[in-house]
Parts: structure tokens; C-alpha cells; sequence
């Protein structure tokens, strides 16, 4: 391979090849580049395995507060040994004397046997003739010095000592070359680079992945005829579901399902026909007393069905194909598979073809343009559409069958009240299900964990 | 949605000439889910809506249509009788008004069959009995009861030995320390008289809604069977009768009737009931084109007699099935009949043209225009918590908005900002590299009357030289290329963020967000080591266009 280098490469090769251990400051020094230069430099010869780099940790130690005095002064036990050179003395002259240094001092003398006491003299006994620690002073100075380069025996007292030493812990680098780049031929000729070598990576910025689904899933349905409504995501339990037939004491309206705004209640629910008739409905068909104040109870909406719903009801249209798409919320315990926020889309269409046959077709048609090709169509409940259906996909990965969306035709128990006369067709599902089959991801969490790794790593046409 | 436990041999023998790859294909056709299967067992998981398919002997009746075997209406056959009377006092009206009951005789009870019975019992209590409150069953051994019973009241010293006990035990500590009385108490209120069923003897037959006497406990010994239901609501009471009839009746036992009398109670009926259905709306909604024939042998197929008049088709509905409300229903019935798989799915051309909203198609400009300036797409839930909300970045919580009763703490609070999350999302990447830049644009809401909801867009920048000209530069530009507007910073003090670093987003002379350096203290908090700046601006006011 031939090897093309940039001339900060060359000269960092060429430091090294004279001099062949050395660390990025005296490389600055040798090659005159600037920091800067050298850390690419040896970035750039490492990524290509021509340079070796060995980082290493060595501690550093200096004189603290105590250590500094003691160099200028003496040790505490030095200066009680001077003064004792001259003949015993009393003990609370050398008290007075040595001030608060000299208890410590004292102490360290006689466990040591350099000094004996008789009555209350203190007399000088056989101290040598350098104390440990005085060596290590001496060397430190007032300067910065390795580790490695003192004694520990005579360190290890004085470390013990409070602020007598400073350690601190120092990273360094040392940049050495490899058996290839020792001999490797630099060229001459300038200019060139090394196209072959290998580069850093760099992140884009990007947009979400789900919400890429997002995109794609509106994009396919305006394409389809559809149009975006939007709508709140805090709703009355009104449009949430009385006005979709769900009877006051459905279990799915209980608190440990839904979640219930704290202390907030709908001022205004909807026009006074529009909750007569509601009530009307709930009392004829589900025999129970239907309750305006449990109807007012805000909830976070737990599907987008209750914007589509009252875009109808408001509208009144003859034809149209309308859909919504945003966040709903189940209280539910958040794991691998449940969310307690989650987008789902949502749409009907009203008109004179209007047929469970077409509801399927618009399903299926969805399908293959998202790349699922094997479906079918299971019968299934929901308490506000009959007939009603979901779709089951195929599942390459799993070998086995999976619901995605569900549909069915609003009954006429939710249409009716509304004064809508034509028959709707409604659809609707989660994305985020559909996002995990696209990124193959086995864990839902993931779409709101913002994990830098992940998204950075996503690839985004899948 | 509740889940029932099947066995395939035991569906065959029920169903008649049947495999077990038939049975299991046409289940999912009965609107039954296969959750799990192992080896002979089968669990299946079925609408809340159809009771009846909580036993095998429900399910088989439904396959036993699909698969042609069987079809039409399963008619019950109640012999009329004298000889089990309940009479009905006054005190139950304001507790629990209303009885019904049916005699179910020479029945083979293997211990399979109990456990059915029992999965069945639990699952009626729970959904159309709505946890005991609607209505709910006992099921007695009937040889151990001496009729006349009386349906009465008594108070809550009265004794006797419930189920699964072997002494008598006062109904005040029933209440207390048994696992159904803790969990059912509640729906007798505060009244000293709970409801009780005595027989001739004035032995307790059961402790409706509670618990049955144990006495009348069901074994496999058992031949005869009286089953009582109570309820606040006389259709409900019997609704819930029709199914456990049906089922009673499917498994072999021969009905008889129960005379019931007193306080606005009577003998249940459990009749069938007609409705009509127009061949044309059917062929409308299914987009199909069916002659009245094939809608009737489809009817059947899902266990319903038809006949045709005129344009119409008079359906005769049993009476378990309650969950037929109309013609609607009827639509739905004959899809299931004539095959769901056999409906071919069509396309039509749209009549509509669509439309994405202009809100939708701006914020995707705006994210367009945050990517092109090298800000990764970052999402956070919109119920999120005190903690990350207000607590670690400083921010005043008096505005809060709660949900009630969240199963997570993480999500107990509605976002009013966007920001905070985005700063928490740094601290969980500190160990990837930097810089790191993310943006956010979402619904915030505000405790308004009623509640707003607002779309904001926040932005955030992390790297050892992050500096409040970064972003100002940045949130500039992408309000200038997305919109047009000029913008201006004013001076200001904000608690998330470092002070003399800190400015309002002003825009025609209205402010419309914040800036500047995050406070080193929340930074540092978080365990973040470089610098972090970010903005947030409120796009929903005065930036947004055509909203509708």
C-alpha cells in the first residue's frame, strides 16, 4: 500500500524516528507544530495503526502548607531536638517554646528513643543524624516531583502527616511508532493525501425516527384522499367516550385504565341536543342513569377517535375522508411493550361507497404501500363500531401473526345522537407498533429514551 | 378482555365430527383470539361484549354454526314448574331489588365442567355484572334447598357457614375477612341490613352479592342445580340468567322454571325477541350483493332463525343474546356467517382530494430547518414528572396540572415546557460524544379555563464551547428561513438559566420565549461537564399560520 502523508504526519514521523518515545509536549517542541496540529497528527497516524499511543497515569508530589514550613523551618522534631542540643531542658520551657507543635513532636522523639525524661527534664538520647522524612523534603523543594523518583520509606511518614504532601494524579500520553511506520518511505511529493485511510465518524442531524413513520404514514394517507384534522389532547369523557357509546361504568373508564385529569372538569361539554340525545341513547340502550358530571370529567384522550368524532358531529359532512393523528395516553405499567403515550392515526371516510368491502381495501392498500403485503381480516369488538374488524399482519421475523389496526362502522348508537345520517367507516391504530416492525426494535421504550447512540446510529430508509 | 382456558378434545366432542386444525382455524373467524396454545389446551381471549363465549359449551355453539354442523337459534326449553317458588320482601328494594332464578336438572358435572362453570361465573361478575354491582350469580346444589325460598334482608350478626369455611361466621366478619367480602362489601353501603336468601328452614342459601352458604356447594356428586342472579336492574338480572341458562341447558341439564313473586319481581322469561333488518343496508354496509337466501343461511350460521318479509329479514334473537341492539348488529351477523375471509377487499377511487394540515406542514419545515442547522430530532412523552419538570431546573410548580392514580411515577404531570426534558436528555448521554444538539417542537399545555394546549419548539446545545451567541444565531436563522420573522433578545432573569446569560425571544414587540446559558448549578446537577445553552419559543401565538 502506498502511503500518502500530511505534513504535520511527517514531521511527527520524522521527531519520533530520532527520538522514539515522546509525549505530545515535546513533540510540539521537536516539530515546532502547534497543540492542536500534534493531537491530529497522532489522531490521524493512529486511526492508520502507525502510531502507538500509551496513556499512563503518574502521581506528582509537592510540599503542602506544613511540608513548606517544615522545609524552611524544620521538622517539628528537628527544631525539639536543636534545642535540647544545648543541654536538657524543662518541659514547659519547651512547651512554651515549640507552640502547638510540640505535642506531636514530643511524641514522635520518644516512641523513636531520641529523647529521655527524668522528673520534669528532657534530655537529647540518640537521635541519627538525618530524620526520617528530611530527605524527601530536601529532594521536593519547592518544586513538582515523580512519584518514582522518592524514596517511599521516607515519603510514607510524611504522607500520613496532615498537609504536609500534595499528590495529584497526572494523565500522560506517550507516542511511539509502530515497526511499520519505522521504516515506512515518506514522500516527498505534497499535495497528496491518503484516500484509502480510514476516517472519523461524524452524526448528522436528523428527524426522529418514528417520527419519519409519522411522516410516511400522513404522506400515504393524503395520498389516498384523506385530509388531517387536529384536535385536542385533553378531552371531556364526553367525547371520549360517551359520545362513542362507551356506557358511565365501562371498565375501560375506570381510573387504573385511564387517566383522569386531577381536580378539572369541563366547563361546556357540547350543545344541549347533542347531550340530550347522547344520554338518551346511553339510557335506552345501556339501562342505566346517564350522569352529566362523570360526562364533564377531563381525561387525556385515549384515542384520536373523539376528534374525528366531533369533527363530524360539527360538520355534518355528506362525503369526505378525514384523519387524525397524535399522541393518546393509557394508564398502563410502562415495559417493553406498553406505553403510557403513544401516536395513533385514525380516519373515516363518509360517502356513497361507503362499504365494509372498501373499508378493507383502503386498509390493504395502506399495507402494501408500507412494504406488508400478507394480511387478513379477523372479526373483532369495539364498544362504538359494528361490524367491526382488525387486521392481522404477517410477521417474518416473530413467524407469526400480529394485529396492527382496527375498523369497523360507527354504530348507529353513536351516529344517530349526533345527527350524522350516512354510515362512516373508522380506522385507526397505534404507530409506534408499526415503527418497531420498520426499526426492528423489540422494545418500545426506545422511541422516547432519546439515547444519543441509537439515534445517531438508526438507519433511516429501512 | 377476558381469557378462557379450552381443551381441543373436549371443544371436539362438544362441536361433533370436528379436527382440532378446523376448530383452531375457525376460532379466530368467532372473533376469538388465540392467545397461547399447549399441546390439548387452548387459551382464547373473547369480547367483553358476547358472555357466552366464556365457557367451551358458548364456543361450541358458535363453531358448531361456522362449521355448519349446527345453525340457528339454540332455543332454551324451560319446563314450566310450581315447585320452586322465591318470594321477595321489602327490604331488598332499597339495597339490591331484584332476583331471578332457573332450575337446571340430571346434568353431568366432571370437574371440568365445574371449572367452567366457575371461569364463567367470574367473568360474567366482572364484565356485564360489572364486578358484582349490575348483577350476580350463585350457582347451588339444589338437592341440599327446600323450597319456598325468600329473598329478604337480615342484619349483620346474622351467622352462617359460608363457602369454603366449616363454621358458622357472623356476615359483619364475612365483610371483613374474607378475601370476596373485602373486595364486594362495599356495594352494601352503610345500611345495618344486607340482602340473604333462607329457604323453607330458614338456612342461609346465599349471601348475595358476597357469597353463597357452603351447604349448597357444587361437586361432581352434584345431578341438580339451582342458580339464583340478583341485581340492581331487572333486564340486567335476567340478561345474565339467559347466558348461564344456555350454557346450562348446552352442557345437558333440562330447565325449569323458577316462580318468582313480590316487590315489582316476577318469573323470568328469558324469551326470544324479533328484530328486522332491510337487505339492502346489509348489502350497503357489506358491499355485497346477497339475495335474501344466502343472508338468512348466513344468519343461521351464526346461530340466529331469519325469515324474509318483503324487503326486510325478521331475525329471531335469543335471549343471551343481549348484545344485539339492532339492525346494525344484524349486519355484523351475517359477516360473521358468510366469512369475514370471504369478504375480497376493493379500492374505489377517492371522491376527496387530500389535504395535510398547515400546521403539520410548517412544523415539518421548521424541523427541516433545526436539522439544516445541525439539531438532531429529539421526543419526550408530554406527561412526564415534578422532578424532571420543575424540581431539577429551578422552574415554579404552583400551575401544575395532574393526572390521578398513574401507574408511573415518571409520568404524573403535563408538560408546560419543553426544555426541561431535553436538558434530562443530555444527562442520560453524557457518555456519548459531544457536541451534542437536539430539538423538540410539541404540545405543551397551560392550567387555563379551559386548558391550553400550545405548540412550542425548544432547542439545546452541549459542548465545551457552548455560548449564549450559538444559539441566539441559531434559533435567528431558523425563525428567519422557516418564517421570516426577525427576532429580538431582551435582558432578562429566569431560574433555569445563568444569570447575565439569560434573554426573553422578543418578536413584534412580544415576547415569545427564552434563551441563554442553563444554570451551572442544574447543569452540574445532572452531571453534565460541558456548558449547556437552549431556547424555547411559543410557535402556537403568533408564528404559527392557519391553524385551524
Amino acid at each position: 500500500m502506498s502511503q500518502v502523508f500530511h505534513e504535520i504526519e511527517k514531521k511527527i514521523i520524522t521527531s519520533l524516528r530520532d527520538n522514539p518515545k515522546q509525549t505530545p509536549e515535546s513533540l510540539e517542541k521537536s516539530t515546532q507544530l502547534l497543540p492542536d496540529q500534534i493531537r491530529r497528527g497522532i489522531e490521524w497516524l493512529r486511526l492508520k495503526e502507525l502510531a502507538i499511543v500509551t496513556e499512563s497515569q503518574s502521581s506528582v508530589i509537592s510540599l503542602g502548607k506544613n511540608g513548606l514550613e517544615s522545609l524552611q523551618k524544620g521538622l517539628p522534631e528537628r527544631r525539639l531536638l536543636e534545642l535540647l542540643k544545648t543541654g536538657p531542658k524543662k518541659l514547659s520551657d519547651l512547651q512554651k517554646e515549640l507552640g502547638f507543635v510540640f505535642g506531636p513532636s514530643m511524641g514522635l522523639a520518644r516512641k523513636n528513643n531520641w529523647v529521655e525524661a527524668s522528673s520534669d527534664q528532657i534530655s537529647i538520647k540518640n537521635p541519627p543524624s538525618e530524620l526520617p522524612g528530611e530527605k524527601t523534603l530536601k529532594l521536593v523543594g519547592n518544586e513538582k516531583i515523580s512519584k518514582d523518583k522518592l524514596d517511599d520509606a521516607d515519603l510514607s511518614g510524611l504522607l500520613k502527616r496532615p498537609d504536609f504532601i500534595i499528590e495529584d494524579v497526572i494523565k500522560s500520553k506517550e507516542i511511539s511508532l509502530s515497526d511499520s511506520a519505522k521504516s515506512m518511505e515518506l514522500s516527498d511529493t505534497t499535495g497528496e493525501i491518503d484516500v484509502e485511510a480510514k476516517v472519523p465518524e461524524v452524526f448528522v442531524a436528523r428527524t426522529h425516527p418514528l417520527k419519519d413513520t409519522i411522516d410516511e404514514i400522513r404522506e400515504i394517507f393524503v395520498t389516498l384522499g384523506f385530509s388531517e384534522i387536529f384536535g385536542n389532547m385533553t378531552q371531556s369523557s364526553f367525547w371520549n367516550f360517551d359520545a362513542l357509546f362507551t356506557p358511565q361504568d365501562h371498565p375501560a373508564r375506570e381510573l387504573q385504565d385511564t387517566f383522569y385529569l386531577d381536580k378539572i372538569n369541563a366547563k361546556k361539554i357540547g350543545t344541549s341536543e347533542q347531550i340530550k340525545k347522547v344520554s338518551e341513547s346511553h339510557k335506552k340502550n345501556w339501562r342505566y342513569q346517564w350522569d352529566i358530571n362523570e360526562a364533564k370529567k377531563m381525561v387525556l384522550r385515549t384515542h384520536t377517535t373523539c376528534v374525528t368524532i366531533k369533527h363530524l358531529a360539527e360538520n355534518k359532512p355528506d362525503e369526505a375522508r378525514i384523519f387524525s393523528l397524535g399522541r393518546v395516553f393509557r394508564n398502563e405499567k410502562v415495559s417493553y411493550k406498553h406505553l403510557v403515550e403513544f401516536n395513533q392515526i385514525e380516519g373515516v371516510v363518509i360517502g356513497k361507497d361507503a362499504s365494509l368491502r372498501n373499508l378493507m381495501g383502503i386498509q390493504r392498500e395502506f399495507y402494501k404501500r408500507i412494504g406488508i403485503t400478507k394480511i387478513k381480516f379477523w372479526p373483532t369488538f369495539f364498544p362504538y363500531t359494528e361490524p367491526s374488524l382488525q387486521t392481522m399482519v404477517y410477521n417474518e421475523k416473530l413467524g407469526k401473526w400480529i394485529e396492527l389496526f382496527g375498523m369497523g362502522i360507527f354504530r348507529p348508537e353513536v351516529t344517530k345522537p349526533l345527527g350524522i345520517t350516512k354510515p362512516v367507516l373508522a380506522w385507526g391504530g397505534g404507530i409506534e407498533r408499526i415503527a418497531m416492525l420498520k426499526y426492528d426494535l423489540d422494545d418500545v421504550r426506545e422511541f422516547y429514551n432519546n439515547n444519543l447512540g441509537w439515534l445517531r446510529s438508526a438507519t433511516k430508509c429501512q | 378482555m377476558p381469557v378462557v382456558e379450552l381443551s381441543y378434545t373436549r371443544l371436539q366432542k362438544l362441536v361433533g365430527k370436528v379436527s382440532k386444525k378446523q376448530i383452531s382455524d375457525s376460532l379466530p373467524f368467532l372473533g376469538l383470539d388465540i392467545e397461547s396454545e399447549d399441546k390439548d389446551l387452548v387459551r382464547i381471549e373473547y369480547s367483553p361484549n358476547r358472555p357466552d363465549y366464556s365457557t367451551d359449551f358458548g364456543i361450541a355453539l358458535g363453531l358448531q354454526g361456522l362449521l355448519g354442523i349446527k345453525t340457528g337459534t339454540v332455543k332454551l326449553n324451560i319446563k314450566k314448574s310450581n315447585k320452586f317458588p322465591i318470594f321477595v320482601k321489602s327490604g331488598v328494594s332499597k339495597i339490591r331489588p331484584f332476583v331471578a332464578g332457573i332450575v337446571a336438572k340430571n346434568g353431568k358435572i366432571d370437574d371440568k365442567t365445574i371449572k367452567q362453570l366457575m371461569t364463567m361465573q367470574e367473568d360474567l361478575h366482572f364484565g356485564i355484572g360489572r364486578k358484582r354491582k349490575k348483577s350476580s350469580i350463585g350457582i347451588h346444589d339444589l338437592d341440599k334447598i327446600s323450597f319456598p325460598l325468600v329473598y329478604t334482608t337480615t342484619n349483620r350478626n346474622h351467622k352462617f357457614i359460608p363457602l369454603n369455611s366449616e363454621q358458622e361466621i357472623p356476615i359483619s366478619e364475612i365483610l371483613v375477612n374474607t378475601d370476596v367480602g373485602k373486595d364486594y362489601g362495599s356495594l352494601l353501603g352503610q345500611s345495618p341490613h344486607v340482602p340473604i336468601i333462607f329457604d323453607k328452614n330458614q338456612n342461609t342459601v346465599s349471601f348475595p352479592p358476597i357469597i353463597n352458604a357452603a351447604i349448597t356447594t357444587v361437586t361432581t356428586k352434584t345431578k341438580n342445580l339451582f342458580v339464583e342472579v340478583t341485581g340492581i336492574n331487572k333486564d340486567d338480572a335476567e340478561d345474565m340468567l339467559a347466558v348461564v341458562a344456555t350454557i346450562l341447558q348446552t352442557a345437558g341439564f333440562t330447565l325449569e322454571s323458577v316462580k318468582i313473586s313480590g316487590m315489582k319481581n316476577s318469573t323470568p322469561k328469558l324469551e326470544q325477541k324479533k328484530i328486522s333488518v332491510n337487505s339492502s343496508l346489509i348489502n350497503q354496509i357489506l358491499g355485497l350483493n346477497l339475495n335474501p337466501t344466502k343472508i338468512i343461511s348466513s344468519l343461521k350460521k351464526s346461530r340466529l332463525d331469519a325469515f324474509s318479509k318483503g324487503a326486510n329479514i325478521v331475525c329471531t334473537i335469543p335471549a343471551y343474546r343481549f348484545d344485539i341492539f339492532g339492525p346494525m348488529d344484524l349486519v355484523e351477523e351475517v359477516a360473521l356467517g358468510y366469512g369475514i375471509q370471504n369478504l375480497e377487499p376493493i379500492l374505489s377511487p377517492s371522491q376527496t382530494i387530500g389535504k395535510t394540515n398547515p400546521v403539520s406542514l410548517q412544523l415539518k419545515s421548521l424541523d427541516q430547518t433545526m436539522i439544516g442547522l445541525g439539531y438532531l430530532e429529539a421526543l419526550n412523552s408530554s406527561l412526564t414528572s415534578k422532578r424532571v419538570l420543575y424540581d431539577m431546573v429551578n422552574r415554579d410548580s404552583s400551575k401544575i396540572i395532574s393526572v390521578l392514580d398513574s401507574k408511573s411515577q415518571e409520568h404524573t404531570i403535563l408538560r408546560d415546557s419543553i426544555l426541561p426534558g431535553l436538558i434530562e436528555n443530555l444527562s442520560r448521554n453524557i457518555h456519548e460524544s459531544y457536541p451534542q444538539k437536539m430539538f423538540e417542537t410539541g404540545t405543551v399545555f397551560t392550567l387555563e379555563d379551559p386548558i391550553s394546549e400550545k405548540i412550542n419548539c425548544s432547542g439545546i446545545s452541549a459542548h465545551k464551547d457552548a455560548n449564549f451567541t450559538e444559539i441566539k444565531s441559531v434559533i435567528q436563522s431558523a425563525l428567519k428561513i422557516g418564517f421570516g420573522i426577525q427576532i429580538e433578545t431582551k435582558t432578562t432573569t429566569n431560574p433555569t438559566f445563568e444569570e447575565g446569560h439569560c434573554a426573553s425571544i422578543i418578536f413584534n414587540n412580544v415576547p415569545i420565549g427564552i434563551i441563554g446559558k442553563i444554570n451551572s448549578k442544574i447543569i452540574e446537577n445532572y452531571k453534565i461537564r460541558v456548558p449547556v445553552v437552549g431556547f424555547e419559543i411559543s410557535l402556537s401565538e403568533s408564528i404559527l399560520k392557519n391553524q385551524n
